[in-house]
């Protein structure tokens, strides 16, 4: 059992990960209606945005790429939480004003849109950044390894861990303790009635988006160490996304975030016994699920269900 | 917006002037395709994706089941007949019948799974399972060959009685893809306007009232899914000859959303002919604005994003409202078909 | 015996129970009505008779046979048809479209992959026949989803009878048409009733005592009356629904 520890803990550090991008997801989907299969577009633009702000590769060779790379590596890579997940919310809000000609038509259009979507954003990242698989240079202070009770732990996934913690918190004291997390927490359950309530629907609908894909590209941030970082990478993320919120229930905060670590700790531990096989569960997971039930472990009726 | 249920509501013939006019195509695409800068087995390639295409839209289109994990079944067809030739005998007829066979039951054991499921839980369980089988060709590498493929498929001879032709000239192959192809294309539109085709699209208009007519719908949709996949099986096949391999790629997530967007680019959801147009114009911008710049699918994708927001017709759509423009004269209105006969 | 029976019917949505022992008998050659506030659980009464829903308790027969429980699809080939009050039509399609999909001999044929419909001068003129009972024979060619209001709640109806029932059952007929549109539809239902037996649910008083030969009331979940119109017009709740009715008229 002792043995499986290891795994068990990459399986919940993926877990808090995916939490952040269900979190991002859920609200889209509760708000929008729309089942966003970009999102995980969304989180490779975050990746692939912190890779440059780190690297400074845009502006090699000139003066202030330079200069940028004499910055130490641990501003950059705070600068690169930051940068990321901004860019990926603006690449967000930029999809919400695409998607806008679908509202009200069956929602097949907007699924079209959004894997549209998905498509040319991965074609463009290819575009940019090239094919292979690109590796994020981390700073000392959370890399490398430490040993524990005669185990050896990676101290990055202590702190992916960690940063995921602190950052669905920070999203939870948002949704529960402001005025505008309340406005976004009504609108993800009954967009009409806040609409009613006098709130502009389209801006709403714009804020909610570019806060999901912020929390997405935030998400591709920190887990390039961990998934890897390659033009792929976006499609892979959007199942678990789907099926964390079907799993935990549209709507649900906590709901996603159980969900999220279950379907994070049966990933990590088909890993220990059979490591090609771990994402392949993921699917198998999604069959078994929707297959019995689809209104998950703590939602409600939602618009999946037509 | 119009759709695929307007443009027909007159007897059928068998064969339509549009299907005169792509067999004609079709036999001069050999001699054609390199005089206008392209080549030859571009028309191959055409002819495997409208049949694969055509196939799916009936289930797309159609009845109005999304499914976005249909290349998986493209994929079975191929490596079921290269298996078929490598393990059980050379044989055309032997593999296009264990392609078929293969790509039906993969399709009938999950379309009974995926029947019962409606919206996005439909389009994201196809989803699953096209990874999954994807995912099952890429590991299972003593059967598939894995990553590298299955290589060193033989294109059979077509024996027809004491007749034996050779299809190992890429002209060859050209002739009995665009045969087979052209059946595929009388058969399905036969069966778009027969009584099954309209409960089909009767589902897809108001599923609650199918049911309270008295349809079992629930097998409608899962007939359809089979059959869908066993056209997809077909043209798989006609891939592992054209390439004298098969790869996993086929199934993969992006290969199964390229048909759908060919199909809605085209006017698939308008049109019985819309898959055609679509493939054809992937194709001709695959190899024209590729040939341009390497970035086309990019510009593929923004076409495809502008015509879901813009013209979900597709083209077919837009054609047909130019036509209809244009004919405007003429009394247009509500006429009984003629039913002299057809 | 009824022709078609709802025996101790239950149904409750979560914790709320909306229908509460309900027992109906519907006469074959009567029209029979349904009446009630909304909320009252008519609809959701409607919907367990059609087999829509499922009770929790009690049983439906027809015909001496027991339907409850029956998917929707099975009880319409018995000869159970219905209408919807949010009308359910295939727009997408020509209006003779709509009532062919229903015709049993249609039906048929479902499986039949090969043969064109549309060259069918047989379904083709029995299509057109339904529609003229309806009045909508000269639109037949036209997209349904071009008719007016009136129209397209002609053809909701038209579907169901295309269907050759035994039983019709309409859901709110009326809902939604003007004084003249809703004359028509009384001429209607009094052709229809010497071919069909016919239950249905209204909220136009007038229209269902006009019609109707027994009236049942469901009111919190249960039948608080029942009768004929003229037995109903005594009834204290019925008198305060219809003078409710007359002063917002």
């Amino acid at each position: 059992m002792i043995d499986l520890l290891p795994h068990i803990i990459n399986g919940l550090t993926l877990g808090l990960l995916f939490a952040l991008i269900a979190l991002g997801f859920t609200l889209i989907v509760g708000v929008m209606e729309v089942i966003n299969l970009a999102h995980g577009s969304l989180f490779a633009i975050g990746a692939y945005f912190a890779l440059t702000v780190i690297a400074g590769s845009w502006f090699a060779g000139t003066p202030f790429g330079a200069w940028w790379l004499s910055l130490p590596l641990g501003l950059r890579y705070v600068l690169a939480l930051a940068i990321g997940p901004a860019l990926a919310g603006l690449a967000g809000m930029l999809l919400e004003l695409c998607l806008r000609p679908t509202y009200g038509k069956p929602p097949l259009y907007g699924l079209l849109l959004t894997f549209g979507a998905a498509l040319v954003i991965e074609e463009l990242i290819r575009l940019i950044w090239g094919t292979g698989e690109q590796n994020l240079a981390l700073p000392q202070a959370i890399n490398g390894a430490f040993l524990l009770n005669g185990m050896i732990f990676s101290t990055y996934r202590f702190f992916a861990a960690g940063f995921s913690i602190a950052a669905i918190i920070a999203v939870w004291l948002f949704l529960e303790r402001t005025s505008a997390g309340a406005v976004i927490k009504a609108g993800a359950h009954d967009s009409e009635m806040v609409r009613a309530l006098g709130y502009d629907l389209a801006r709403l609908r714009l804020v909610v988006f570019g806060f999901g894909a912020a929390l997405a590209g935030l998400a591709g941030v920190v887990m390039v160490p961990i998934w890897g970082l390659r033009p792929h990478v976006g499609v892979d993320i959007v199942i678990p996304a789907f099926l964390i919120i079907v799993i935990g229930g549209v709507g649900s905060f906590w709901g996603a975030v159980i969900a999220a670590l279950l379907v994070g700790l049966a990933i990590g531990i088909t890993g220990a016994y059979a490591a090609a096989w771990s994402t392949m569960s993921m699917y198998l997971l999604l069959i078994a699920i929707l297959g019995f039930r689809s209104r998950g472990l703590l939602g409600r009726k939602s618009a999946l269900e037509h | 917006m119009i759709s695929l249920s307007d443009i027909p509501a007159r007897p059928s013939a068998w064969i339509t002037p549009p299907m005169i006019a792509l067999a004609l195509l079709l036999l001069a695409a050999p001699d054609l395709l390199p005089a206008i800068g392209l080549y030859q087995y571009l028309g191959i390639e055409i002819a495997i994706w409208i049949g694969f295409a055509l196939g799916f839209n009936l289930l797309f289109g159609y009845t109005g089941l999304h499914s976005f994990g249909h290349g998986a079944y493209l994929g079975i067809g191929a490596y079921a007949f290269g298996l078929f030739q490598h393990h059980v005998a050379v044989s055309l007829w032997g593999g296009l019948f264990a392609a078929v066979l293969a790509a039906g039951i993969a399709g009938a054991l999950v379309g009974a799974f995926l029947s019962h499921r409606r919206g996005i839980y439909y389009a994201l369980l196809t989803i699953g399972f096209g990874q999954i089988f994807w995912f099952l060709a890429m590991k299972l590498h003593r059967v598939t060959g894995g990553e590298d493929g299955l290589l060193g498929i033989p294109r059979p001879p077509l024996t027809l009685g004491p007749w034996q032709v050779a299809l190992t000239d890429n002209r060859a192959l050209f002739y009995f893809a665009a045969a087979l192809l052209m059946i595929m294309v009388v058969l399905c539109w036969r069966l778009a306007n027969s009584p099954f085709g309209r409960v089909l699209q009767a589902i897809r208009q108001n599923e609650t009232r199918a049911r309270f007519v008295g349809y079992e719908v629930w097998r409608f949709k899962w007939a359809v899914f089979t059959l869908s996949a066993m056209l997809a099986g077909l043209a798989g096949s006609l891939l592992a000859m054209a390439q004298q391999s098969a790869y996993p790629d086929v199934m993969s997530l992006h290969q199964s959303g390229l048909v759908v967007m060919m199909v809605l680019v085209g006017g698939g959801l308008v049109s019985f002919w819309g898959p055609v147009l679509g493939v054809v114009f992937y194709f001709v911008a695959r190899d024209v604005l590729g040939g341009l710049t390497e970035t086309w699918l990019f510009w593929y994708g923004l076409i495809f994003m502008a015509m879901v927001m813009l013209r979900p017709e597709g083209l077919a759509g837009m054609l047909h409202g130019l036509l209809r423009r244009g004919s405007r004269h003429q009394p247009s209105s509500a006429r009984a078909p003629a039913t002299e006969a057809a | 015996m009824a022709l078609f029976e709802a025996r101790r019917i239950h149904k409750r949505f979560g914790s709320r129970v909306v229908l509460e022992d309900i027992s109906l008998a519907f006469e074959e050659g009567q029209i029979s009505g349904i009446m009630g506030p909304n909320g009252a659980g008519k609809s959701t009464c409607f919907h367990v008779l059609t087999g829509q829903h499922r009770p929790d308790r009690g049983e439906v027969l027809f015909d001496g046979q027991r339907i409850s429980g029956l998917p929707p699809q099975r009880i319409a080939r018995m000869g159970v048809s219905r209408s919807f009050q949010l009308m359910n039509l295939f727009d997408d399609t020509v209006v003779i479209e709509n009532v062919m999909l229903a015709l049993p001999s249609f039906r048929e044929r479902r499986l039949r992959a090969m043969s064109a419909v549309f060259s069918d001068r047989g379904l083709i003129d029995q299509a057109l026949a339904v529609l003229d009972q309806v009045g909508l024979a000269a639109r037949a060619w036209d997209a349904a989803a071009s008719l007016s209001y009136g129209d397209r709640r002609a053809l909701e109806i038209a579907v169901a009878l295309a269907a050759e029932p035994r039983i019709l059952f309409l859901d709110e007929p009326t809902s939604g048409l003007g004084a003249e549109a809703t004359r028509r539809l009384a001429q209607l239902v009094r052709q229809l009733r010497e071919r069909y037996t016919i239950v249905m649910i209204e909220h136009d008083m007038r229209f269902l005592f006009e019609l109707a030969d027994r009236i049942s009331v469901i009111h919190w979940g249960q039948v608080i009356a029942e009768g004929t119109p003229a037995q109903l017009g005594d009834n204290k709740w019925v008198r305060r629904s219809a003078l409710a009715e007359a002063t917002h008229a």
